[in-house]
Formats: structure tokens, C-alpha cells, sequence
């Protein structure tokens, strides 16, 4: 879902900068007033692994690939949307700045679509489907699941605005495609936060909870 | 297991993940591009590539940016071997910079209130 520069328009990438770096401003302090000297190496733990497992395309039939994004399973573990948000602009702009996957001038909206919305989305998902199911994988795939689904509908409108995708066909396609890269979301999130869970418990924020 | 540990465990496990997707990683279109190749009619909803697709060209009006690692290789000469020192770049390029923005955000927090 990296958006290159070639997708957007100038004048609206910087539209979409302004409206991120606002979300990015709030995760930093965010990261502020949660990160302790101990939880920082834990963090740019995360970051590492998300980055390398982003690396990995897997396919998802259709002559498509897709990968794990990561805005759920990072706003899972630290308990906030803005910890996603954190982490996937760190995450974006090393792809941006060194491997060219993403653009520079459509970072901000790729922070928007896979950070934020994705952040957002994954986390409030969650917390609502473990109130309501108290079921850890179901809550945790789902949530991923929309986690990638929505900001790909997100991306559609983006790419209708800039006049690179028509609306209706460009939905249909992109929704068609993450619903199948989404299972792939799903799936990596609930492995990851089961063997988080397993070795340390006390560092995945929605066990922290449980556990008092 | 403790912080340490984690983190070494955590760093092993990010490293072997990025060599394998050198080895073992799609190349078919990500979402975004099968979407955009779909547009373009080079590509069916549920098939495969009906032709090799071009180097996109779009609305951006010119901005170009040239990463020094392009697609995560140092390019055809290096292979594999340059695509795995890129993908270990990358991933300790990544937790040094949340190490280094979290340390200077907290060194600047703690200079606006001393307690």
C-alpha cells in the first residue's frame, strides 16, 4: 500500500504531510510520556521486525503480494493507537529515505493510511472485539483485518482525488486485494502478539490490563 | 526472558525473517500496483500480468527521488549478497532511529520539566 511519489500530486501530498505530521507530533508525545529507558530498546525492536517482516511479500493468488503492515499489532502491544503511529513513520521513512518503497513526497500519506488509520482502526477494533468476544485470535485478526481492509478504501479515495484511479473500479480492486492481504495481517498479528504473550507477557499492553 | 535477551531474540528474529524474504519473498504486484496495473487494463481482478508492466508515470509533476538502495538491492551486481546486506541495513537503520528519536524526544521533555 506505499504510495509512490508518482501516484499524487504535488500540491495534495503536501495536504496529506501537514494533516500527518499533526498525527506524528501526538505520537511523539506519546513517546514521550511512555517510553521509559527500558521500553525504548523494546520498541525499536518492534520497529526492526515490523520493518523486516514488511520486507516479506507473501502471495496472496489474484497475481498479487502483500504484507504485514503492522499498524494493529504495534497499537496492540503498546495499548495505543499513537505507539502505531510511532513506529510507521520510523518504519516509512527508512523505506522511503533508503529503499525507495514509498515516496517522499507521499510519506505524509502513507503515515496517514497505514500509521494512522491503520493505527486507529487495529486498536479501537481490538479493544472493542475482546470487550465483546474476550477471544484473543478472533479480536486480534479481525481488528488486523480492518486494519489493512480500511486505509486501502482510504487509499482508493486518494488515489481518486489525485486523479490516478477511477473511484468505483478503484475500490472494488484495491478493497478485493487487501481483503486477501488482510488475511495475512490477521494471521502474522495474532502469531507475533501469542509468542510476545508467551515469553513476555507483562510487555503486551492488553495482558498488562488483564493482569492488573 | 528478560529485556536483553528480548532484544537480541527480537533482533535475530527481525534478521532471519529479512534474509528469508530475500530468498523466499513474492515479486508479483503489491496491492496498490495490481490495483494501478488493473486500471491500466494490464492486468485482469483475479489473474495474472496480461503484459510486462511499464515504470509508472503520473501526476507528480516531476519530483524524483533516488533511494541509494532501490527495492531493497544494491543493484543487479551484488545479487542476493547485496540484497541481504540491504535488508540488514534496513533493519538496524530502523531500531537505531526509534533508539536515537526516543532518547532526543526524552532528553527534550526532560529539559522542559526537571522533575
Amino acid at each position: 500500500m506505499h504510495i509512490p511519489d508518482a501516484f499524487i500530486p504535488l500540491n495534495q501530498a503536501i495536504i496529506y504531510w501537514i494533516i500527518a505530521l499533526i498525527f506524528v507530533a501526538l505520537a511523539i508525545r506519546w513517546a514521550r510520556k511512555e517510553l521509559s529507558d527500558e521500553k525504548i530498546p523494546l520498541v525499536a525492536v518492534l520497529a526492526a521486525g515490523i520493518f523486516a517482516i514488511q520486507a516479506f511479500n507473501i502471495p496472496v493468488s489474484l497475481g498479487t503480494s502483500g504484507h504485514l503492515v503492522g499498524g494493529a499489532l504495534a497499537a496492540i502491544v503498546l495499548g495505543s493507537p499513537f505507539a502505531a503511529v510511532f513506529i510507521l513513520t520510523m518504519v516509512l521513512i527508512v523505506q522511503g529515505v533508503f529503499f525507495g518503497d514509498g515516496g517522499i513526497t507521499t510519506m505524509g500519506v502513507n503515515i496517514i493510511n497505514m500509521g494512522v488509520i491503520g493505527g486507529f482502526v487495529g486498536f479501537y477494533s481490538f479493544k472493542g472485539l475482546m470487550a465483546a468476544t474476550k477471544n484473543l485470535p478472533v479480536s486480534g485478526f479481525t481488528a488486523a483485518w480492518f486494519a489493512c481492509f480500511i486505509p486501502s478504501l482510504a487509499c482508493a479515495f486518494e488515489m481518486y482525488f489525485a486523479g490516478t484511479f477511477p473511484l468505483v473500479p478503484g475500490l472494488i480492486t484495491m478493497g478485493v486485494y487487501h481483503a486477501a492481504i488482510g488475511i495475512i495481517e490477521g494471521v502474522i498479528t495474532v502469531v507475533v502478539l501469542y509468542l510476545l504473550i508467551s515469553v513476555r507477557p507483562d510487555i503486551v499492553a492488553y495482558k498488562r490490563r488483564v493482569n492488573g | 526472558m528478560n529485556n536483553k535477551t528480548l532484544i537480541i531474540a527480537g533482533l535475530v528474529f527481525a534478521i532471519i525473517i529479512g534474509v528469508l524474504a530475500v530468498f523466499f519473498a513474492s515479486g508479483d504486484p503489491d496491492g496498490l500496483e495490481s490495483t494501478a496495473l488493473v486500471i491500466k487494463g494490464e492486468k485482469t481482478l483475479f489473474g495474472p500480468l496480461s503484459v510486462n508492466p511499464g515504470v509508472t508515470e503520473g501526476a507528480n509533476g516531476g519530483f524524483s527521488y533516488s533511494a541509494p538502495l532501490p527495492d531493497y538491492s544494491m543493484g543487479e551486481k551484488f545479487g542476493h549478497l547485496g540484497q541481504i546486506v540491504a535488508m540488514l541495513a534496513g533493519i538496524i537503520i530502523a531500531f537505531v532511529l526509534v533508539i536515537g528519536v526516543s532518547k532526543v524526544v526524552r532528553k527534550i521533555s526532560e529539559k522542559r520539566k526537571p522533575n
